[in-house]
């Protein structure tokens, strides 16, 4: 096959990739429902419900109460950027301790729910994390055991990073354009850094950055990033490739954003958001160090092995990164001119 | 229930990762994948190409077709000779030709993976991600274990190659055995 025939064939898939792949895999979003439970008096508990937005829609998921239990009159609700809002208060013959709460319809979306359940004569509130394979939770009742409570946040950092496609290819995009450890230590530890600040100042509500301009932000680093490893493998240079550590620097402070806009919606008292945040930055790091670790190793594991890719092949990242990119900049900036905020 | 064996885990991060876990946590699919990556690893980078190139794809075929036929079949015997087998190869550490060690390989993936089809549901809609997660999980597995094992020729490394094949060899037996009594 001629040269020019193959780059025919290759520019045929890459456009079909470009528009598959990225719906496919879309931009992941940090979308847990979130229950407070808090007991007024004997039985009477005040109930605030935020049920996650997903494509402008709300998703399917319901609390489903004991059954000695009643809902006082119609939950107020209201609609904010990313959630609907219900409050209202709940009425039960005895205490909720002891007994079941089950989140409908979890299973079918795929999101997680974190349950805050405060009896009146607690201290602290305890916190229940529910997933999609345990859509329900006896509250008031060992929850130390198990990896709820505040641990929940430690494992949404994880999850929030490893099912974060756009995040996960920022950071294969700078490990790819890093030319020694020393530079890749930098640059890592500047991106850290800078989304610890970000999400830290923006979880606390320092600082707040609507979620519409902030998703076509994070998309177009991302297209950046494929352009700069285009260019890396071309052997050509710009500031950006010799000092790598301040482009990480630079997209660390807009994707800590993005990590913070999930945990910041929980609306989460101040004193517990805090020991959250804590964990919920740790685990993201966790979930950054691992991938950053695999994708050396595997760079490693190939050499060792002689293996000598097509060119095709060794392009194949940059491109995927780039498409990638592409798509997510002009759908969330049309999402962006169609007045989302 | 069959001895080292263990349906798709669930753990709570999607598909992807659930195809992850089922590796990780289903003792025989590992012991071979280890087993094999050793094997591939003692025959030079050559073996470690062979195994990264045949194994995911024999058993992303593997998968896709035992999850369309989708039998309540373990084979529970076959798959726990094959590994022990397989264990034994490394501890003797044989030089193998080309041919043989891809006929091990594409043979292994092939019935490994067509034993994990029959307990993964098809995918409802869109990417079948646990097949690609279990796909993923054995190239990356195989390609790290036997480009070490190709790139380290110091004597001491070779004898714990050696030695670890022999454990999978024993894991391989006592299974053999609880099969039996079982």
């Amino acid at each position: 096959m001629s040269r020019f025939k193959l780059r025919s064939w290759l520019a045929i898939v890459v456009f079909a990739l470009t528009l598959v792949l990225p719906r496919t895999l879309s931009a992941h979003e940090l979308l847990p429902g979130y229950l407070d439970l808090h007991e007024t008096a004997a039985g009477q508990y005040s109930v605030l419900w935020k049920v996650p937005l997903q494509q402008g829609k709300r998703l399917p998921i319901t609390p489903r109460f004991p059954e000695d239990c009643q809902l006082q009159g119609d939950l107020d609700s209201k609609l904010e950027s990313s959630a609907w809002i219900y409050h209202g208060s709940l009425s039960c013959t005895s205490s909720l301790k002891g007994k079941p709460i089950v989140i409908d319809g979890l299973a079918a979306v795929g999101t997680d729910v974190l349950v805050r359940f405060q009896p009146a004569d607690a201290v602290r509130p305890e916190t229940h994390l529910l997933k999609p394979v345990k859509q329900t939770t006896i509250l008031g009742t060992d929850v130390d055991s198990e990896p709820s409570g505040l641990v929940a946040y430690l494992r949404l950092g994880i999850e929030h990073i490893l099912l974060g496609v756009d995040h996960l290819l920022l950071l294969l995009g700078l490990v790819m354009i890093v030319r020694d450890g020393w530079m890749l230590l930098k640059t890592v530890t500047a991106f850290t850094l800078a989304n610890s600040i970000t999400l830290s100042v923006s979880a606390i509500g320092i600082v707040q950055v609507p979620t519409a301009p902030l998703n076509a932000a994070i998309a177009l680093s991302i297209l950046f990033i494929g352009t700069e490893v285009v260019r890396f493998m071309r052997g050509q240079t710009s500031f950006t490739l010799r000092h790598p550590w301040v482009l990480a620097c630079g997209f660390g402070l807009l994707h800590g954003f993005g990590y913070a806009r999930g945990l910041a919606e929980l609306g989460l008292p101040h004193h517990e958001l805090l020991l959250a945040l804590l964990l919920f930055n740790v685990g993201i790091e966790i979930g950054q160090d691992l991938f950053v670790v695999l994708v050396l190793a595997l760079e490693r594991a190939f050499r060792q092995l002689q293996i000598r890719w097509p060119l095709w092949v060794r392009r194949m990242p940059a491109w995927t990164i780039g498409c990638a990119g592409a798509y997510w900049t002009i759908e969330t900036t049309l999402s962006l001119i169609k007045g989302g905020v | 229930m069959p001895l080292l064996f263990a349906h798709l885990m669930q753990t709570g991060f999607g598909g992807f990762y659930d195809g992850i876990a089922h590796l990780f946590l289903t003792p025989s699919d590992l012991l071979l994948v280890l087993g094999l990556a050793l094997l591939a690893g003692q025959q030079g980078p050559q073996g470690g190409r062979l195994l990264l190139t045949l194994l995911p794809l024999s058993w992303g075929i593997g998968l896709a077709v035992g999850q369309r036929w989708g039998l309540d079949l373990t084979l529970a015997l076959l798959t726990t000779v094959l590994f022990t087998l397989v264990g034994v190869l490394v501890a003797l550490s044989l030089r193998l030709s080309a041919q043989v060690l891809a006929f091990t390989v594409a043979g292994s993936g092939l019935l490994f993976g067509l034993i994990n089809g029959f307990t993964m549901p098809p995918a409802p809609s869109g990417l079948p991600l646990d097949v690609l997660g279990v796909v993923s999980a054995v190239a990356v597995l195989s390609v790290l274990i036997s480009a070490q094992v190709a790139a380290t020729r110091s004597t001491g490394f070779c004898i714990a190659v050696r030695v670890a094949g022999s454990w999978i060899a024993a894991a391989g037996l006592l299974s053999l055995g609880l099969l039996f009594k079982a």
